[in-house]
């Protein structure tokens, strides 16, 4: 398997010869009629499959496929501001030197391009990104515990955002400027996991060994802890609320805790999950 | 909703999410994060909670991570019109 520093050279020829220009690769209708198309797959609106969800007409669910999709990309948006400011803090340390830094300013360059493209789609359309309402308290960290925690959070933003690129980029039935965001977002992703799965790997390799069993389990706690929240960005209320439904937090809560919900996160985790114990630090598939 | 009601819905919320014994916030000045009742990612989850008391979202630009310091301090950021002077 090659390391990190290995595919960094690869990978960086693949963000020049992919290279595209935000400001010229699409072509932005002048408005969208959130009721007139689907805009998200519907097996992937957060409460399909639950009861609130049987009771919508089709218009209804369409007009919550939008909301969903302003949603999605405005969580993603703000995943990837963080992972920005990560990957800069991270250019020309002692240890980043050379091809990695180099691949660096490629992965910066394009994340800053989707938090563009995401962020036109949003105020174009629905007039705004859906804030975030995370609040980053102080913590202490073993040592090398900060740069892991980072890029686990890396990940785990974009290996579940690629489950949902996937699904939709070749959705005829959703609208097609969703479906080649969708695509266009992939592929720069895949370019992103496959460097950020490698370097993670690396670090925990260096790192782990040396942390107490205290520590270690902290660790775990924490990143099942922010997986779980992480799927907790699907259920916005704000989102139920712009789409005509009554009470937000309630619908939220129940698509937390529905049963047909809970498989569709397992199953869209998998593959993360699985990595994440093929490295140690996950010990079983966590309760999503 | 009265300002007794908002403290007591605050107060079982954080109990319930921390899975702390009742005493550990038995007045509405006692620390909650200084006592580790609640993790950053719990507050993401907070948050929404407030909103629906409150039916009005939270500017999360607007305050500061302070406001979390006891249930007083929360009833005084997010509430601040329901006051009613009643005792804590």
């Amino acid at each position: 398997m090659a390391t990190a520093a290995e595919l960094a050279p690869r990978l960086s020829d693949a963000s020049i010869r992919k290279s595209w220009d935000v400001y010229s690769a699409f072509d932005w209708p002048e408005s969208l009629d959130p009721a007139a198309h689907w805009y998200m797959s519907p097996e992937l609106i957060s409460i399909h499959g639950t009861s609130v969800w049987d009771d919508l007409d089709e218009t209804a669910r369409k007009r919550l496929s939008f909301y969903e999709i302003v949603n999605f990309f405005s969580f993603v948006l703000y995943g990837e501001r963080p992972l920005v400011s990560g990957l800069m803090n991270r250019m020309y340390r002692k240890n980043t030197l050379g091809p990695v830094t180099d691949y660096l300013h490629h992965f910066v360059d394009e994340e800053n391009k989707h938090m563009i493209m995401f962020g036109m789609f949003c105020n174009r359309y629905a007039g705004r990104v859906y804030p975030e309402k995370k609040i980053v308290l102080p913590r202490e960290y073993a040592r090398g515990e900060e740069d892991i925690a980072f890029y686990c959070k890396v990940l785990i933003v974009e290996e579940l955002g690629d489950y949902y690129n996937l699904k939709m980029m070749s959705d005829k039935t959703i609208h097609p400027l969703v479906a080649r965001i969708n695509k266009i977002h992939h592929v720069d992703e895949a370019r992103h996991l496959g460097f950020g799965r490698e370097y993670l790997r690396e670090l925990v390799a260096e790192y782990r060994p040396a942390w107490n069993d205290e520590e270690l389990a902290s660790f775990r706690k924490w990143l099942v802890e922010y997986l779980v929240s992480s799927w907790g960005d699907f259920y916005n209320p704000a989102v139920y609320k712009d789409a005509g439904l009554a009470d937000g937090y309630g619908i939220r809560k129940l698509g937390l805790q529905d049963a047909t919900c809970r498989s569709f996160r397992t199953a869209a985790s998998e593959k993360l999950v699985g990595y994440f114990q093929e490295i140690g630090l996950m010990t079983e598939p966590p309760v999503l | 909703m009265d300002e007794k009601r908002i403290r007591q819905d605050l107060r079982e919320w954080i109990l319930d999410r921390s899975g702390a014994p009742a005493e550990r916030l038995s007045r509405d000045d006692m620390p909650i994060l200084e006592e580790g009742l609640l993790s950053s990612l719990d507050v993401v989850e907070f948050i929404l909670f407030i909103e629906s008391l409150r039916e009005a979202e939270v500017d999360v630009e607007a305050i500061e991570p302070d406001v979390f310091t006891s249930i007083d301090t929360l009833v005084d950021a997010f509430f601040p019109d329901i006051r009613s002077g009643l005792p804590a």
